[in-house]
């Protein structure tokens, strides 16, 4: 079996573009909240969302047509080139069939969707452009990054809704161990959208301007969106070509809650967690740091909060929700948890959980990094990411030894 | 490690078994069901390759079904009948073992348009029906399918349209591999409507089809339990766009070095493509041709899975074949290819019908 180690970072994010950018909003504690830009938000309640006004692809991207792809697969594209840059990978490749891609959305190409949407309302369903029907198919995520940096190993785009990053990770990390590839581009992408901002709003679940993960006063997600790549290969490819390494990846777990499309479940959580430490040779002892999926909904944070005490006892360690920073970029999300995470190991500092005011009585064993970033050495560090549909997957990093 | 098929579930246009399907992929006709009536929008052809006479309610019960969108349904059938042709029991001991794995496109598209056409068409942007918010995620039908039957295991949805399929068989062979998951029902479900008529008939893909096919996926020592009708032995993919049939022979010749199969002792081709050429100088130039698509449309992550039905229907029918190996073969347009290394049995009984 293979050691995977992370040798790149690719985030295109609210609160910065590429590794340095994001260092320093997560350092810094910035916000990516800010009124909508994407849609027309007039006459929703709630108008504020964690977007990427700044994302530029036709500034970041070498190869793609950008007309011939729709958002989410900029995104993806545009964090992966990010990424191989950021790793130093030489390309093309020697073996192109040996390095791949695998990206996890929620909502695939939702603006392109959109897009069809209102040309059907407009002019019935004959009015759909055939260009936006060739552009939705949210497998074109994958192929984006694959187009763009010349990768002829598998390309798959998994879509396991929030979580979707973690899985992909996961699955990147099995072909890498396994060694049915050598280098690996995974992470995730998705695109702020209407209907996902009305969705959320009429299940109680969107907050207004602020997402307060662990506050007492939590209210819920904004809707963020993003692109998240890492660069992952085997130890040895990484050593034999010299390659900065930031951390290991040690492995991770996946499971189903079979229970409720939308409600979390406890129990299937902390058997997650267990799951992945599990695969990864750890015990929550070892683990220094956890990155959380902490949406800031009463019911994510309460429900995680319980399953980390059940598995971690007495000994919690220091816990923090990035969403605060940058809303819920969905399939994204748990990309730049493992983005933050690894820098975190990294750098040795705990990114911060913003706009936390008040402790919750409920989760008193819950230090949420409040408000400002910590200096730690992290040498194990846990990446929740849950989703809908019960799909839960947990990655664990690791300083290189 | 290879996974071994004991169970299948399948719903085409063609019928509910692997032998109906092959008889319309065989006589490679268009499949045709009377559409009008279905739906209040109009639609592209008063016929296609669509189920006919799907009854969600009579097959699932009223409760919990009311706001099933129909690639749900028909995936939670499907799932339900190939655990109970592999005759597995689900219980508190094997369910954190057991899950599943499904290969879409865009998930239910009518679903995620109609919902997103009401921020548009109500009077507040906001007013949709949050109970139907669930159905706009790629991973509604693979996370239903989990609470029907109780299935707490790797649980995944892949995207990857005519590729769909395979990639989860991948995925899935994975999962196995690595010692996730003890069974996974595996497959592709595609829904017909509105949605996907128009979007095949104006990208000139038409016509849209409908199926829902899933097959019951084990570790070879946990199959004791149920008759083998076929093992997966390999599934290689790749990207290919400057030159995608040369990038679907080296996927050949790689899932086959995997499956330590000789090229010459492949005797079937099963996958959407009807072009005789797929894989020609790869495979012997007499090798059984299965293309599904001239008689079920285009069924997107589906097709793979209705090509496994249509071989499987050939193993038990024939004994000729019985133990032989036969390919599976997927293209996009984008440039994604994939091929799966397959073998079937024909298992006493299967005379019989």
């Amino acid at each position: 079996m293979n050691r995977v180690v992370v040798t790149g970072l690719g985030p295109v994010s609210g609160i910065g573009i590429g590794v340095d950018e994001f260092t320093a909003g997560l350092r810094s504690g910035r916000s990516a909240a800010a009124p909508i830009r994407s849609f027309d938000a007039t006459g929703f309640p709630h108008r504020y969302a964690g977007e990427v006004p700044a994302f530029r692809p036709e500034a970041v991207l070498r190869r793609l047509r950008i007309a011939d792809w729709g958002r989410s697969a900029l995104f993806a594209a545009a964090a992966a080139r990010l990424a191989v840059t950021d790793a130093g990978l030489p390309l093309p490749a020697a073996d192109p069939g040996r390095t791949g891609a695998v990206i996890g959305t929620t909502s695939g190409e939702s603006t392109v969707v959109e897009q069809l949407v209102a040309e059907l309302v407009d002019g019935g369903y004959p009015a759909m452009s055939a260009e936006a029907l060739r552009q939705a198919p949210a497998e074109r995520l994958a192929y984006a990054v694959s187009a763009e940096l010349g990768l002829a190993g598998e390309s798959v785009t998994l879509a396991t809704a929030c979580s979707a990053s973690n899985y992909a990770i996961g699955y990147a990390y099995d072909l890498l161990c396994s060694g049915e590839a050598d280098v690996m581009v995974a992470g995730g992408a998705d695109s702020v959208c209407r209907w996902a901002h009305a969705g959320f709003f009429r299940l109680g679940a969107l907050t207004e301007r602020q997402c307060r993960p662990f506050d007492r006063d939590r209210s819920g997600i904004l809707t963020g969106e993003g692109g998240a790549a890492l660069v992952l290969e085997t130890l040895d490819h990484a050593r034999a070509r010299g390659a900065r390494i930031y951390a290991e990846v040690l492995g991770y777990g996946v499971n189903c809650d079979a229970h409720h499309m939308v409600a979390p479940n406890e129990d299937s959580v902390a058997a997650c967690m267990r799951l992945a430490q599990e695969n990864a040779g750890v015990k929550p002892a070892d683990v220094d740091y956890i990155s959380t999926h902490g949406t800031g909904t009463p019911a994510n944070d309460l429900c995680e909060a319980r399953a980390i005490r059940a598995v971690f006892g007495d000994h919690v360690p220091p816990v923090s929700s990035i969403k605060s920073m940058l809303g819920h970029t969905m399939g994204a999300a748990s990309g730049f948890g493992a983005i933050a995470t690894t820098l975190a190991i990294r750098h040795g500092f705990l990114p911060p959980t913003i706009n936390w005011a008040n402790p919750d009585p409920e989760l008193s064993w819950i230090d949420p990094v409040p408000n400002t970033a910590r200096p730690a050495t992290v040498r194990v560090a846990q990446n929740n990411g849950f989703a809908f549909g019960g799909n839960n997957a947990i990655t664990i990093f690791g300083a290189i030894r | 490690m290879t996974g071994v098929v004991t169970g299948c579930g399948v719903l085409s246009a063609a019928g509910d078994s692997v032998t109906d399907l092959l008889a319309a992929v065989r006589a490679g006709s268009l499949v045709g069901t009377d559409v009008r009536g279905r739906f209040e929008e109009p639609l592209p052809a008063a016929e296609a390759p669509a189920i006919a006479d799907f009854d969600v309610r009579r097959l699932l019960g009223r409760k919990g079904t009311s706001f099933l969108d129909r690639a749900t349904a028909l995936a939670m059938v499907a799932c339900g009948r190939a655990l109970a042709d592999g005759e597995l029991t689900v219980d508190d001991d094997n369910r954190r073992r057991v899950g599943v794995v499904l290969g879409t496109t865009t998930g239910s598209l009518k679903s995620t348009m109609d919902f997103s056409r009401d921020t548009l068409v109500q009077e507040k942007p906001y007013l949709v029906n949050p109970v139907l918010f669930p159905n706009t995620v790629m991973n509604c039908a693979s996370g239903q399918a989990a609470i029907r039957y109780g299935l707490r295991g790797v649980n995944a949805t892949l995207a990857g349209g005519p590729l769909g399929f395979l990639y989860a068989l991948r995925y899935a062979l994975n999962a196995i591999r690595r010692g996730y998951a003890d069974a996974l029902l595996v497959g592709g479900v595609e829904e017909y409507t509105p949605n996907t008529a128009w979007a095949a008939d104006l990208t000139g893909d038409g016509p849209a089809g409908e199926a829902a096919a899933v097959y019951l996926l084990r570790r070879p020592d946990a199959a004791a339990a149920g008759t083998p009708r076929a093992e997966v032995l390999a599934v290689a993919t790749g990207f290919h766009p400057d030159d995608p049939a040369e990038g679907l022979a080296g996927c050949a010749r790689r899932a086959l070095a995997t499956a330590h199969v000789r090229a010459g002792d492949v005797w079937a081709v099963a996958g959407g493509d009807p072009d005789p050429d797929t894989l020609r100088g790869v495979v012997p130039a007499a090798v059984e041709r299965l293309p599904v698509r001239p008689a079920l449309g285009d069924c997107q992550a589906a097709t793979g899975a209705l090509a496994l039905g249509a071989l499987l229907g050939r193993y038990a029918e024939d004994p000729a074949p019985h133990g032989r190996p036969a390919l599976i073969t997927g293209r996009s347009r984008d440039g994604g290819v994939a091929v799966a290394v397959v073998r079937g049995w024909r298992r006493a009984g299967d005379h019989h019908g």
